[in-house]
């Protein structure tokens, strides 16, 4: 069959469905058909998924013109989702396609949640599609024989690559794709990504760089241009409106407002807190809600979610409360409105909300957006501008995650083995480790063989063999076990799953918010009120509470999000013109803030650089605003600690916000010193990130998924029975014995390399402290806190930094009881 | 380095490993040693530096040196697991200290008696000796006084200017006196203490009283 005859075939169904093809599907099915690999840009719910699994099933009906009478079996294409929630819908769409055009290509799913019966039967016949996450790919990549299922795969599709990209899952991915590439020659391989900054590399990260299959490949656009309206909730009195308070919820009525004017609402939070607090106060404030109303969140059990995601769709919920599980995912027609809740802190991912109403053609899409404190206001115009401008993020790739590389080589191991040489080749050929050198190869080959030490007569470490041929194989079952048990857990914390006692699952929630409740407890989560009963066996056994019972709500770690460089400039900006007659309604709105912040202090522009002293019963505060993000104020809090306590010895309290950073001490600063001295330099600055304790306090807390990732830990697995209470150890042991032992680890370095790179944003570093040496600075000592300093003078999270030995400090603290 | 401290009419040095001497016996008491515990990880493919097995030993022959005692008491969780490389050390060390020790067995104590024995070594459950119950885990008993370990016991601190710290204590009520973990590569817990609890805490250099307040 030639290409306008399967194009045919195409348009006819499209036709049936009522559907007109969009350029860019058409121009993916031709690529797709000419066997080139690409990226796809387009949007969540533009027509994407049938962009792709159009060209599959056509390729397949290419190559088998009697494929209506005689089916060919063994994999034909996968489709990575990140997103397990996603596959079923992904499922249906392929179904939709394979079916109508009688081809009888089956469909499968294969991710955590697949029983292990559902497995094992796929393992003797493979689905002719198979929808799946990076984690599981990877697990069949450590599966015996594992080389003979890709054999006659055509094709490789990454779903929603920009969300992988910046993730150890995505480099999790490139490495299965590098092995792909040899078993499976003829595989093409696609991406899907939403617009960010940086599309271009991501095309070169899951291509290889300088590789065969980047040149010969495409990118497809869609330009699909929407108009977005942003649209701020101010309520009448702004004195009503608090400095800080991180919920927003005396807007509560404005938003029942809103609800009640559109079809269907998407509420969107940024923590899954957040969204049982708010779900829980709509309804008690607009009973007659209930029934309408729905919580979407990640820690919410599949059917549910399910359930809430085809309610959308069925236009049955007036409103949903959500957290980013709803980002993602297929089209939901029906919503007109969306609201969101808090500073996004990110162009493109509020973008992509905003996206998620008014997918009619010609609709407009209407955002809400609502600030949970009265500064965080100034965000709301610059999203307006960010998205008028349509300025976007990159994603920044990971390089040389060498915990992602030993779990892959240990996968390898456990099914056929492998030969250094030739996998060597691979991994160098991707786009994390082409600056791989043979020092840093063998050391990863001597991590998974001798556990990173020379061979010594001792030593019993166990994991993989070198066999006489030079194979590097698993063959202990127990290893292979474990082994594949730890694999898919680039997960942060220990999650425990809610049950009720007479059994019905309810969802997940992080260890540590359980480890603070006794049983008799009450807490709220999955929207209901629920007792504890017992925590036994990673399950938390709960009942229903009684209704007046005084309830915690489930919080979860990690939900703090840090404002993009991008967004910090459009801010400042913004703030910056508080000082002018130009002024957008959100500034204008402020007034009354504004004013009060000039009473004790004064409004920056952007020549100058304002420092906040004033003292409180705490102890002795100091504020620094460059508004550069939350991130970036950590790393600044952290380096002007250090520096200011070489002057004299101090203590240090520290906290940051989106805005600045705050200098708690039970001393006075003597702030003059630090001007004469210029503390603000970007000399030395690596030297001096480094040798201030906190640093080391962060990459201790990146230690965490790289031991996890690298089998330092065992964690078990959510939801199984495992005793390995004898080989588990917090990752925090096992860092500081690496700093003692082995610090020239490359995990442990790895580390340090993170926080630099990832989490201090060294990059943005330089350049804030090079714009801060360009201003004036305005040190304002006041008589109390200003509005400004309010939401971080509040903030609990702390660091901590000292030049004082620790029996000088504890002579000065007390251990408290209460009675 | 050591503070000196006085419990029913018998004085005790407090040393910043953990351990505890006490001087009318001239004995050492150590408890949650947990040796063995790297060798573990190792064995079951947890590349932890494997350096790091010495330290114990390095601070084990530290204590001996300053306080001489005239014997060793170990209150419990002496080997993390099963007999493994590390055994081999202990022997050695076990073998030239040349002055008897006892093991107070822990939970984690699973290794045979014989093997202790062999290297001269006595186990036993508790042990009472002039008005002190010794046993791995805390306990109370009239007209005694406990010292023990399990706990590897913890206080976290609060100051002026929002500070916080944890650090492993040794924790004394007034029937009882709970000893650090001794161990490298040993977590701690927590303890709140009351009204009569005195805490002393432990850092790499010193022993320092703690002020223990009733909360505002």
């Amino acid at each position: 069959m030639n290409r306008e005859q399967l194009f045919d075939i195409a348009h006819t169904w499209f036709e049936t469905q009522g559907w007109k093809p969009f350029p860019f599907q058409t121009q993916t099915w031709t690529a797709f058909l000419q066997g080139k690999n690409g990226l796809l840009n387009a949007p969540t719910g533009s027509g994407k998924t049938y962009a792709l699994w159009m060209p599959v099933v056509l390729d397949y009906i290419k190559k088998n013109p009697d494929y209506k009478t005689k089916h060919k079996p063994g994999l034909k294409a996968i489709w990575i989702t990140p997103l397990r929630a996603l596959s079923v819908e992904i499922k249906q769409a392929a179904e939709r396609v394979a079916n109508d055009l009688e081809t009888g290509l089956t469909v499968g799913i294969r991710t955590g949640d697949t029983t292990a019966s559902e497995r094992s039967r796929q393992k003797n016949k493979m689905p002719d599609l198979l929808v799946t996450t990076p984690e599981s790919m990877q697990l069949l990549l450590a599966s015996k024989d594992y080389a003979k299922i890709f054999k006659q795969c055509s094709a490789i599709i990454i779903d929603e690559w920009h969300e992988l990209l910046g993730t150890k899952r995505g480099v999790q991915t490139e490495l299965s794709l590098s092995r792909l590439k040899t078993i499976a020659p003829k595989m093409r391989i696609w991406g899907i990504s939403a617009t960010i900054g940086n599309l271009q590399q991501a095309m070169e990260v899951l291509l290889g760089p300088e590789s065969q299959a980047l040149e010969n490949s495409v990118m497809v656009r869609a330009h699909i241009n929407k108009k977005i309206n942003v649209i701020s909730v101010i309520p009448e009195k702004m004195d009503a409106y608090p400095w800080r308070g991180h919920m927003g919820l005396h807007l509560v009525d404005e938003v029942a407002e809103i609800i009640k004017k559109s079809r269907t609402t998407l509420i969107f939070t940024n923590v899954r807190s957040a969204c049982e607090i708010w779900f829980q106060a709509l309804l008690n404030k607009y009973p007659e809600f209930a029934g309408d109303m729905a919580m979407h969140h990640g820690s919410i059990n599949r059917e549910t979610r399910q359930w809430v995601e085809q309610a959308i769709r069925d236009e049955q919920l007036k409103a949903v409360v959500c957290t980013s599980s709803l980002d993602l995912g297929v089209d939901f027609a029906p919503v007109e409105t969306v609201i969101q809740i808090g500073g996004p802190k990110g162009v493109a991912r509020f973008l992509q909300r905003a996206g998620r109403s008014g997918h009619r053609p010609g609709q407009e899409s209407n955002i809400y957006f609502l600030a949970t404190h009265a500064i965080e206001l100034v965000e709301a115009s610059a999203l307006r501008k960010a998205v008028k401008d349509t300025v976007v993020e990159d994603r920044v790739p990971y390089l040389n995650s060498w915990d992602v590389l030993t779990q892959y080589l240990v996968s390898l191991a456990v099914s056929d083995g492998f030969y250094p040489d030739d996998i060597y080749k691979e991994v160098k050929s991707t786009f994390c480790y082409q600056a791989i050198t043979e020092e840093e190869w063998r050391f990863c080959l001597n991590f998974i063989t001798l556990g990173a030490q020379s061979l010594q007569a001792y030593d019993e470490f166990k994991r993989v063999e070198i066999e006489d041929d030079g194979k590097f194989k698993v063959n202990s079952r127990v290893v292979a076990m474990r082994h594949r048990m730890q694999m898919g857990t680039i997960v942060s914390d220990a999650v425990l799953r809610v049950k009720f006692v007479g059994g019905g699952y309810l969802g997940t929630v992080e260890e540590w918010f359980i480890s603070k409740l006794e049983p008799g407890d009450t807490f709220i989560f999955s929207g209901r009120k629920l007792e504890l009963y017992r925590v036994k066996n990673m399950e938390v056994l709960v009942r229903l509470a009684k209704p007046g019972a005084k309830a915690k709500h489930a919080s979860w770690m990690g939900g703090r999000l840090t404002l993009s460089a991008q967004m910090s400039e459009l801010l400042r900006e913004e703030l910056y013109a508080a000082n002018t007659p130009k002024m957008s309604r959100e500034l204008k709105a402020l007034a009354p803030i504004f004013n009060r912040q000039r009473k004790e202090s004064i409004v920056p522009d952007e020549n100058q650089f304002l420092i906040e002293t004033f003292k409180t019963r705490e102890g002795y505060h100091a504020i620094f605003y460059p508004f550069e993000g939350r991130y970036v104020h950590e790393a600044l809090a952290s380096l002007m600690a250090f520096r200011i306590s070489l002057l004299s010895p101090i203590t240090f309290s520290l906290a940051y916000n989106d805005y600045g950073f705050e200098l708690l001490s039970d001393k006075q600063i003597d702030m003059q010193q630090v001007l004469d001295n210029d503390l603000f330099t970007p000399m030395h600055l690596h030297s001096d990130l480094q040798r201030s304790l906190n640093a080391t306090e962060m990459a201790r807390r990146k230690f965490r998924d790289i031991a996890v990732i690298a089998g330092l830990v065992f964690t078990g697995y959510p939801g199984k029975v495992v005793k390995t209470k004898h080989l588990q150890s917090s990752s925090q042991l096992i860092f500081e014995v690496f700093r003692e032992y082995e610090p020239d680890n490359l995990l442990f370095r790895q580390a340090y390399r993170e926080t630099f790179e990832h989490q201090l944003e060294e990059g943005r570093l330089t350049l804030a402290l090079e714009r801060i040496q360009q201003q004036e600075i305005i040190w304002k000592q006041c008589e109390k806190p200003t509005p400004f300093s309010f939401p971080i003078i509040t903030d609990r999270l702390r660091e901590r930094l000292s030049s004082e030995t620790l029996a000088e400090r504890i002579k000065r603290m007390t251990a408290n009881y209460m009675k | 380095m050591t503070l000196k401290i006085s419990i029913n009419h018998n004085t005790f040095i407090l040393h910043c490993t953990g351990a505890m001497y006490w001087a009318e016996k001239k004995m050492l008491l150590i408890s949650d040693v947990h040796l063995g515990k790297v060798s573990h990880f190792r064995k079951h493919g947890s590349a932890l530096p494997d350096r790091a097995k010495f330290k114990n030993f390095a601070k084990l022959d530290a204590v001996t040196q300053f306080f001489k005692p005239e014997s060793i008491c170990f209150l419990g969780d002496l080997f993390h697991s099963k007999v493994n490389n590390e055994w081999e050390l202990f022997s050695d060390w076990a073998l030239q200290v040349k002055i008897p020790l006892v093991l107070v067995a822990g939970n984690h104590d699973i290794i045979a008696p014989m093997h202790y024995e062999a290297l001269g070594i006595s186990v036993c459950s508790e042990s009472i000796t002039g008005g002190f119950l010794l046993t791995h885990h805390p306990e109370e008993r009239e007209g005694l006084f406990n010292l023990s370990g399990h706990i590897h016991p913890g206080v976290r601190l609060e100051g002026f200017g929002r500070q916080f710290l944890k650090l492993p204590c040794f924790f004394y009520t007034p029937q009882q006196m709970i000893l650090p973990a001794f161990g490298e590569f040993t977590g701690m817990y927590l303890l709140e203490p009351a009204e009569h609890t005195v805490i002393y805490a432990i850092t790499k250099e010193d022993v320092v009283k703690v002020e223990v307040k009733e909360q505002q």
